[in-house]
Parts: C-alpha cells; structure tokens; sequence
C-alpha cells in the first residue's frame, strides 16, 4: 500500500505508538510529544515532504487530550532533476501528537522545519497551545485587543455569535513589528489597504533610502471565523455554500476541497462525469483567475492598456461561467455525492466557441505585453523567491513553480477526473515575478486543453450518487485541490448529526505569506506593491497576512554606510557570505 | 506598445451600454428568486433546504397565519429553494439589480398564508392550502373511496393529536383497519 514505505522509515527513527489509514493515500502516525520536531523534520528533508497544512484540534471529549496533525504531503524535495518520489507512491503522512490539557505545551517545529511559523502561532491564537521554542509568539489570526484567555475554536470556550468588546483605539495594544537593528532605516507603511487588491493588509517596509531591506507585515483584518461558524451546527449541504465564500475569487475550488474531505472520510466514490464537470468548473475559476492576476501586475506598473485588454479577455471567462453554472462567480453545484447541474449538449457547444476566443485573444495580447520592454523591465529580477527559501517554507501554486519547483496538486496528488487528463505542469526558472506570471499564461493554456479534454472524455453517467451514505463520527480525512493561487486544503473531522467536528481550511496563500519578506528584500519601494501582486494574495482567504520567521535562515542588514562603502569601491561584496 | 494600440483598433468599443441597455444574462442564470403566492402552498421545503436561512416559513405571532418569508439579503442564490418546491412557486428569476435605497427592509418579501387548524384539538398546524394539496395528490393516487374518506378527516388532524390517537388506540387494543 501507498505511504507504508515512509511510515516504515519514520518507524526507525522514533516510536510510532499507532497508525490509523484514513484514506488509500493518507495514513496518520501517532508519535510522542518530545519526538514530534525530529519526526516533522525526518519526513520534511529526509524523505522529500512539503507541509501541507496543521491542524490543531479540540478532542478533549473524545481522548481527554488536544491534538495537533502535521499533514505533509510526501511527494519529494524537488530542488533538482530526479529528485522526485514516484508517482505511485505520492501519498500524504500526517503526524499527529497528543498535549494534556493540563500543560498545554508542545515543542515547536518551526526552528527545524521553518514552515510551520505561522501555523504553530495560530495554534496559540485559537488553542491556546504553546509551541515552546517557536522564535515568534506573536498573535497571529486574533487582533491585539482580544482578551488573553479566551481561545475561541475550544469547543467550551464561547458561542460562535460571541464578541469581545473592543478597545478603544487609543487603549488598544501596539503591534510589535519585526523591526531591523541598525541606523538609517526608515519605515514605509504599504496599507492597511493594497492599492490594487483593494484588500486589508499592512505591511511594514523597512527602506534604506529606496531599498527594502527587510518587511514585517500584520493582516488577518478580515478574520470571520468561518471554521467556528461551521462547527457543530452545520450540515454538509450549507457548508460547500459557506467554503464557496471563503474566497472571492477561488472559491469554487474552496467548495470542492471542503466537500471531497467529507466525501473521503467516508469513502464516497463521486460519478466519472461529476468528477469532470467539477475539473471543469475550476478549470474555468483558473481562467478568470489567472486574468485577474496577470491584468493587475501590468496595472500594478501603470500598463492600464494592457489591463483593459485583458479584463477585457476575462469578461468571456465569466460569461463562459455564467453559462455552464448559471452565476458568474459562484457556480454553487457541488454537494456531497456528487453535483447538482448538469451540462448541456448546447452549452458545451458554446462553451467550446468561448474557449476558442479567449485563448486566441489572449495570446494576442500576450505577446503584445512581452514585446513591451517598459513592461518586461519592471517584471524581470523583481520579488526573487529563492528556490532554498522555497523549499524551507513550502509556499505553493504558481508561487512555487515560478521557482523552478515542479510542485502542482493537479500532478503530485491527480484528484478526481485528472487522472485522466493530461497536461503539462508549467514550470519557469527565475523565481521574479515575470516567471510568476509566465506560469501563469503557460496555466491558462492548459486549463483550456484540460476543458477541452474533460468534454471529450466525459462520460454519460449520472452526475450524482444515491446519497445514501452516513457520517461517522470522528472520522477524518484532507481533500486538496489546486486553486488557480496554489492547493487548497480542507481537513475534516466529522461528528455527530451529519455535522462537522472540526473543519480545517487552510487557503492557498496562507501557504505563501510567509516568504513574502524574503521576496521583498533588496528590492525598491515601488516595486513592494508589485511584489505583493505577484503572488496573487487572496487576502480574505487568508484571514486567515504578518511575515513571520525570525531570521531563521541567513540574512543580512546592510546599513547605508555598508552600501555606499560597496557602492563606491565594488570590494567586500555584502552578498558574499550570504552565498 | 503599439502591439497593444493595433488590438484595440482591431477590437474597437467592447464596453456595454449598460444600465442604459438591458443586460442580457445567459438562459440558465441564477438570479433573486420570484416568488408566485399563489402556488405556495406553506410546506416549508424551501426552508427547509435553503443553506443561508434566507427563507423561513413560521407562524405569526398570535398564530392566525403562516407566514413565508424571504429576506434577499441573505440569499446565496444556490437555487435549492427552486429544487424542492413540489408546486413551482418559487423559480430563480433573472434580476440581478437588487440594490436597495437605505430601507433594508426592502428586501424583504412575505405571503401570509391560511392556517388550518386541527380538527381535534382545534389549535393550528399547517396552512390550509398545504391540506387541499394533499388530498388533491391522494385522490389522484387511486385510493378507494372509502380509504379517501379516511384520509379526509386524517389530514386534518395535527402530529400531537394523531401521536395521541395511535397510542390511544394500541393500548385500547385497536387495530387500524386498511382496507
């Protein structure tokens, strides 16, 4: 079976007390506290894991403990040719530890594995479990104002309509920024507001003259509590409606990763055809996306023609949406089982013409752009992502590819219909953003081959299942679909009633926030906003953005001094022994 | 640059003339839901499926109507309300302008419906037009007229008294004959 080969590696470097299989390519391993950061580490570096997601739970009702599942997803290091776990042997390992209720303490994995930052702050934020050794304690989801022992997703902690009362402005705590040692630095704010996102989120550039050295940001201003809305009180017919709305843009692929990890928990096989109108669907998601995003990083540098011509592209996205869902941005057809709208004969004909215009236009216009040098110059060596930084904080989608990482769920973890479909992972070395938004437009033309394939491959089967299936309590799986921002991924425990124990979602740029700030050094202020563009930040989704590891990897502050001293005599390079 | 130039005179004015020209929308558009009193018949389906609770169907305050009540506000446009209902009286429609000028409570649309109340005890539990509703499916149903007859005083009867009346019965030792 798929994952036994890690969980047998694992098994020698520390005790495995239990190993639970959930789904044919997700097992859990219950290891002891203390051995937690190594086995974390063992299967991140040793074997070739990117974090996928954490999930802190609340089981004191089912084991008397609190429990914490690092979900990794087992597919490979990726940082050369070969260094790759084959394909059949892709799978997910989750470890998962107990913490008493009376200690609440666990051992941070974050100094080994840097990825885990963010989530083992928001494990404090919620749970009010504390990773010892975690470098930042900082709040992360929570505003500074909430009060310091009220955790809100313990299940006896409040009732999801519960609000604290807030500080006046004036009373309420100052935010401690990550702020640079060293003279002449001086502080940008870039927000509360993105200028072409038009999303809340605050970043804190520290500049040298017109060079970011070094930012720290806050976000999570949007924070709606979405997972503690849910739980205990909805059924899984108004939770795929809730996850749609999770994201404005992404949300379809938020309904279906929400409805496949209910599915999978209980090992609910969906019809072939529903299958392929859900790749479908998102595939279609993926067009507007991309358009979006690659629209708003010409706007972003002042190219509004270009902007226009695009949008102008995306507008046969949404109508083609519009067609096959009846809502240009919510397609609302999935439910457990399977899907609730079909597709026509008719309608698969004119969705066939639309995707013939749009993938010509935007070609056209494609090249026009990459024929502007203007453009081109404020794309190429701007927002650097590292490919080591990448592989530290597993940032994900077209974030990741533009590193010259080959990391897509749609490949790694083929879900639904794509194990039928081929396309190509679109990959571009240069980590800038310009090979962000090459990515992108190389995705856009295989979304619309995987459309075209879907329709020629669909089977004429029902598109809905006899929903004739019960929920067993305490079961729990992850679904993950890639969202045209990243992959996706929703854990869920189920409970009693048809209702959902706990619900993890975890967007795809939350996965990517926290290498931001290394994207942002050495770059100038005007290019911050850009930056932040590229990596196509669903802020609301999120909120569930600060950057956040504490110098864990190398970095360097250079002062003015240091740089006109370099500047002037070109000797003692201060890249030297960042190298 | 000029690549650029040369795609929009290839393309020319693409802007809609929009709100001065109606927008046409596709043909399966989900759009605010309209709603035909007179077909509801207060079944409560709606409310039953509708995700966001946007529909609710309850009694007023003294119980003298049922009222359906749909607050756009919180509609989600899923369509499941035009799923379920057995008589057409709620179909998703194509308006998309659903703006409201300060008065939230424009959005709100209500249908107070007849009560029926039980034959028994006398107090109220459904909506009469739910009542003829059934017995116009049950006689469509090809029942014997005598079991139609049976059905007649039956739909009448509300949950608590028909509870009381079965265990009345078994514990009296009488057997509900079905013919």
């Amino acid at each position: 079976m798929k994952c036994d080969k890690f969980i047998e590696a694992l098994g020698q470097r520390v005790k495995i007390l239990e190993v639970t299989r959930q789904y044919e390519d997700q097992v859990t391993a219950l290891v002891e506290l203390n051995d937690l950061p190594e086995a974390v580490r063992f299967l991140y570096y040793d074997m070739g894991g990117y974090l996928s997601t954490m999930i802190p739970n609340d089981e004191r009702s089912i084991n008397k403990h609190y429990a914490l599942y690092y979900a990794l997803s087992m597919e490979g290091g990726k940082m050369f040719e070969g260094d790759e776990i084959a394909q059949d042997e892709k799978c997910f390992v989750t470890v998962k530890v107990l913490i008493s209720p009376e200690s609440l303490v666990f051992p941070s994995v974050t100094p080994l594995v840097p990825a885990c930052v963010w989530y083992e702050r928001e494990a404090y934020d919620m749970f009010g479990l504390i990773a010892e050794g975690l470098p930042d304690k900082r709040r992360l989801v929570l505003s500074d104002d909430w009060p310091d022992n009220l955790f809100p997703l313990r299940k006896d902690a409040m009732d999801y309509r519960y609000r604290p009362d807030m500080k006046e402005h004036y009373m309420e705590p100052e935010y401690d920024f990550l702020r640079p040692e060293g003279s002449g630095i001086i502080d940008v704010p870039l927000g509360p507001l993105h200028i072409t996102a038009d999303e809340p989120g605050h970043f804190r550039l520290y500049c040298d003259g017109d060079t970011i050295i070094d930012a720290d940001y806050r976000l999570f201003y949007q924070h709606r509590g979405m997972e503690k809305l849910a739980e205990n009180r909805m059924n899984y017919d108004q939770m795929g409606y809730l996850a749609e709305r999770v994201c404005g843009i992404c949300g379809y692929a938020h309904a279906i990763a929400c409805i496949e990890a209910a599915e999978k928990a209980i090992n609910l096989e969906i019809p072939a055809r529903a299958q392929a109108i859900r790749i479908v669907c998102s595939e279609i998601e993926r067009l507007h996306s991309h358009l979006l995003n690659i629209g708003l990083a010409c706007e972003v540098t002042g190219n509004y023609n270009a902007f226009m011509h695009i949008f102008r592209i995306r507008e046969y996205s949404m109508k083609l949406a519009e067609l096959v869902t009846g809502g240009r941005k919510t397609y609302g057809n999935v439910v457990m089982g399977g899907l609730r709208r079909d597709m026509t004969g008719q309608e698969i004909k004119e969705s066939l013409r639309i995707l013939h215009i749009i993938e010509t236009q935007v070609e056209e216009v494609w090249d026009a752009v990459m024929d502007d040098q203007r453009q081109m110059k404020r794309w190429k060596g701007v927002g650097i992502l590292d490919k080591q930084v990448a592989r530290d904080f597993s940032p994900v989608g077209p974030n990741i590819r533009g590193s010259g990482i080959k990391r897509d769920t749609r490949y790694d973890h083929p879900y639904d219909f794509f194990k039928q479909v081929k396309f190509d992972v679109a990959v571009v070395e240069g980590g800038d953003v310009f090979a962000r938004e090459m990515v992108r437009y190389m995705e856009l033309k295989s979304s619309v081959s995987i459309i075209r394939q879907c329709f020629e491959l669909m089977p004429q089967t029902a598109i809905i299942v006899d929903p004739k299936f019960h929920v067993k309590p305490e079961n729990y799986s992850l679904a993950y679909v890639e969202a045209p921002r990243g992959e996706n991924v929703h854990w869920i425990m189920q409970g009693s009633a048809q209702k959902v124990y706990r619900w993890r979602c975890r967007a795809a740029t939350y996965n990517n926030w926290p290498s931001l700030r290394f994207q942002f050094r050495g770059n100038t202020i005007a290019d911050a906003a850009l930056i932040v563009c590229s990596l196509d930040p669903c802020y609301s989704c999120t909120e569930r953005v600060t950057v956040v590891d504490v110098r864990s990897k190398k970095s360097k502050i250079l002062t003015h001094n240091d740089l006109k001293a370099f500047s002037q005599t070109l000797k003692n390079s201060p890249m030297k022994d960042l190298k | 640059m000029m690549k650029l130039l040369d795609i929009s005179k290839k393309y020319g004015e693409i802007t809609h003339k929009y709100p001065f020209e109606p927008y046409k929308v596709a043909e399966n558009f989900r759009g605010k839901p309209a709603y035909v009193y007179d077909l509801c018949i207060g079944c409560a389906a709606c409310g039953v499926a509708c995700p966001s609770n946007a529909i609710t169907v309850q009694f007023n305050e003294n119980k003298s109507k049922l009222v359906w009540e749909f607050d756009c506000g919180r509609c989600i446009f899923c369509g499941r309300c035009d799923e379920v209902c057995p008589t057409g009286a709620i179909k998703l429609s194509e308006e998309f302008e659903l703006a409201v000028k300060f008065d939230k409570s424009a959005m709100i649309q209500r249908g107070e419906l007849e009560v029926q109340c039980c034959s028994e005890c006398g107090k109220p539990f459904s909506a009469k037009r739910l009542v003829k509703y059934s017995l116009e499916c049950l006689s469509k149903a090809n029942l014997g007229e005598k079991r139609l007859e049976e059905a007649k005083s039956y739909v009448s009867v509300c949950p608590t008294c028909k509870k009381t009346a079965t265990v009345a019965n078994f514990t009296a030792g009488k057997e509900m004959v079905i013919e």
